[in-house]
């Protein structure tokens, strides 16, 4: 039913990365979130969605998770590694 | 119970929002506090009265949403639904005030009477954000009533507000949203036939129907009405096409767009010179470095400032009760008489002088954590290890609230998304040692053999969960989706909050488990003066003697460890015939050892065995007895044949 368009919307960017590959204190935008549904609308209902700047707190050691805290509403979360891998970001030019 | 006249009120807001605390400055202390997202798992209800008139007031757990991903949500829904609120107190957290009114627009969405209670505004200021409440209520058409809830600031006229909604309608138009998601909805309102179960109101129904899409019956209304079900199909695939994205993010997208619109015209935002002291406390809390010797600095701050409280006092408490029993012995001699008021004794003083002096500074400091918002901290940086054992570090929060008491740790495990995690985790619970084994452990193994032996026994005990949760784990295969926690925000602790949720706690002690221990005790005295023990004894012998080694006498007293853990301690005395000091002369060092291992291993207590039932099922429930026994008779014995 959900024939998603998401791959479409996508940016040719060189720039495009994953959390988990991103530096520590590093201002990001969250271009696309690849996980299943249950893990997109978890994340959507915590208030990070596609399109919102955030800034990568911390990177918990031996596979720990991401620390992430989104600029514009001022939330933070623990994602986990599996997940952060899937969240796809690129780096935001200036903090909001 | 509720009286069916008072009207009912709601309390319902985003996990973490200060629901609970605004709750309790209502309902004069009733739910339980925290400040981990979604630790109220249960719905309390109170009955109050203001200033003459009744009101219901009713407290749900905190959701995102009124889409629920975990079992604690649906409770929140459910009783939304149902209950149908004659008004609803919507929470919001004005430090982040966005992300709260995403679920204030679903619920305005219901046209239900409804006051917001913008709370914490004072760590809003502190945030640097000043928010213009009038503002916002012209914006939401809702009452809002800004409230610091921890120190009861705005209760009153949150209370008047909602009573003004009671007795006349008050609310504006509603926020619309952008035109091509309201001509979606106003399509499928116009397909809804008339006769369909609408929930609140069509507009409601058909936003939750595209929003929701297989998760609202969506089988269900193939079978009654394949008609609409195209319909709906089509107006989600179109609103999908449109928007380059699943029609359930075009929605939750738009929901945050207007969320952040509506608190930016809401709110002042100055910026800020400096970090709050929470956020520098963070850098070092969180450190993926730094953060792993404070956390085990705090557990070992833990354990040593409970038994360094609980020893000293429990010796002291203790005194009057051996002389109380020297004098029954001598007043009453061996017959009935004695040994009823010697259990009567054994079961007073034993709560008082060796329950109390370790569970009030454990209450205090599980309360200290909990306000503080440490647990969700601790749930960050104990993931990786969590995976190990097939779990993630959502689990945390139950298995450290695990220590305090088995049953709110089992309740808790509704946060978890999937019910193998909360399977897993449930079946773990029980081999968390939880207040009462504290006790046994620190009354019996630390203050007879050091604190050290009882320091490596919890260290052991640790272990012993890990082991068994990566075994477990081989079996349950299916993956476990992984961690999304929400860190709050540190906060100061509040001596009101913890004073409340001590005296909560120490009430229920005073009516369930004290009763529990005083009756089993005069029982065990009345089996004993009627030489019942004897052929229980007997009966257990070759498990207690045989296999344990420990003095025959005792197999009475594991029996009633089922009832509560802190039982067979009381009764280890009472069935041994000496008083606490003088315990060292008739069993050994490796015999406390043991029996410690046995009793807190054994069995879940019989509450533990109850949630067990209600959370996870019958099967599960046995098989963790099962599974707590073979593993207490195997421990026993190894530790038995190597100490």
């Amino acid at each position: 039913m959900d024939r998603s368009a998401r791959a479409t919307r996508r940016p040719k960017d060189d720039e495009m990365t994953n959390l988990v590959q991103s530096p520590k204190g590093a201002t990001l935008r969250i271009v696309d979130i690849a996980g299943g549904e249950g893990v997109r609308r978890r994340l959507f209902a915590l208030g990070f969605n596609v399109g919102d700047d955030i800034e990568l707190q911390a990177l918990g050691i031996l596979r720990g998770p991401v620390l992430i805290r989104n600029l514009r509403t001022g939330v933070t979360a623990a994602v986990g590694r599996g997940i952060a891998q899937k969240i796809v970001v690129e780096a935001a030019d200036e903090r909001p | 119970m509720s009286a069916p006249e008072a009207p009912l009120l709601i309390f319902i807001g985003q996990p973490n929002c200060g629901k609970s605390t605004l709750f309790n400055a209502v309902a004069g202390y009733k739910a339980q506090t925290s400040n981990f997202p979604g630790t109220s798992v249960k719905h309390t209800h109170s009955l109050v009265n203001i200033d003459g008139r009744l009101l219901n007031v009713v407290d749900l757990p905190g959701t995102y949403s009124l889409h629920p991903a975990d079992p604690a949500e649906k409770v929140a829904l459910r009783h939304l639904f149902q209950e149908k609120p004659d008004v609803m107190v919507n929470v919001v957290d004005a430090s982040i005030l966005s992300r709260s009114l995403e679920l204030t627009l679903e619920l305005l969405e219901m046209e239900r009477p409804m006051v917001v209670a913008l709370n914490m505004t004072d760590l809003a200021e502190k945030k640097g954000i000043t928010i213009d409440a009038g503002r916002l209520a012209e914006l939401l058409g809702v009452p809002v009533i800004p409230t610091v809830a921890a120190h009861g600031r705005g209760v009153k006229e949150l209370l008047e507000a909602a009573f003004r909604c009671l007795e006349s309608p008050c609310r504006g138009p509603l926020p619309r949203w952008s035109a091509e998601v309201e001509s979606v909805v106003d399509k499928l309102v116009a397909s809804l036939p008339a006769d369909f179960p609408c929930i609140a109101n069509p507009r409601f129904t058909a936003i939750q129907m595209i929003e929701s899409g297989h998760l609202f019956c969506s089988e269900f209304l193939e079978e009654i009405d394949p008609g609409l079900k195209a319909t709906l199909d089509g107006i989600r695939d179109e609103l999908a096409l449109r928007r380059g994205m699943p029609a359930y993010e075009a929605v939750a997208a738009e929901r945050h767009h207007l969320s952040l619109k509506l608190s930016e015209q809401a709110s002042l935002v100055r910026g800020r010179t400096r970090r709050s002291w929470g956020e520098r406390l963070d850098d070092v809390l969180m450190h993926p470095i730094w953060g792993y010797p404070v956390l085990i600095a705090v557990l070992l701050g833990f354990f040593f400032a409970i038994f360094k409280i609980g020893g000293p006092v429990e010796s002291a408490l203790l005194k009057p009760f051996a002389g109380l029993k020297a004098w029954l012995a001598a007043e009453f001699g061996s017959g009935l008489v004695f040994h009823v008021a010697d259990g009567l004794a054994s079961g007073i003083g034993g709560g008082v002088a060796i329950v109390l002096p370790y569970f009030i500074p454990l209450l205090f400091l599980m309360a200290l954590f909990d306000d503080v918002g440490y647990l969700a901290r601790a749930g960050f940086l104990l993931d990786a290890f969590m995976h190990r054992i097939g779990l993630h570090g959502k689990s945390v929060s139950p298995f450290i609230l695990g220590f305090g008491c088995n049953v709110p740790a089992i309740a808790a495990t509704r946060i978890l998304e999937s019910r193998r995690d909360r399977i897993l985790t449930s079946l773990l619970i029980p081999f968390i040692p939880c207040s009462a084994r504290t006790t046994i452990i620190l009354a019996l193994v630390a203050f007879f053999l050091g604190p050290w032996w009882a320091l490596g026994f919890y260290a052991a005990n640790i272990a012993l969960v890990a082991v068994l949760g990566r075994i477990l784990s081989l079996f349950l295969k299916e993956a476990s989706p992984g961690l999304i926690l929400e860190i709050p925000t540190l906060k100061m602790p509040s001596l009101k909050s913890i004073g409340l949720k001590i005296w909560f706690q120490l009430k229920s002690f005073a009516l369930f488990a004290w009763p529990l221990l005083i009756g089993g005790s005069i029982l065990l005295g009345l089996v004993q003066a009627l030489h019942g023990d004897a052929v229980i004894n007997a009966a257990l012998s070759p498990l207690v003697s045989g296999v344990l080694g420990l003095p025959r006498e005792l197999g009475v007293t594991l029996i009633f460890g089922f009832l509560r853990k802190e039982l067979s301690l009381l009764m280890m005395l009472q069935a041994l015939g000496v008083g606490y000091q003088q315990l060292m002369t008739v069993v050994t060092a490796n015999q406390i050892v043991v029996f410690t291992v046995f009793v807190s291993l054994f069995i879940p207590c019989l509450s533990t065995f109850a949630v067990l039932w209600r959370e996870v099922g019958k099967k599960i429930a046995f098989l963790s007895a099962a599974l707590s026994v073979t593993v207490a008779i195997i421990l026993s014995v190894a530790v038995r044949l190597l100490l």
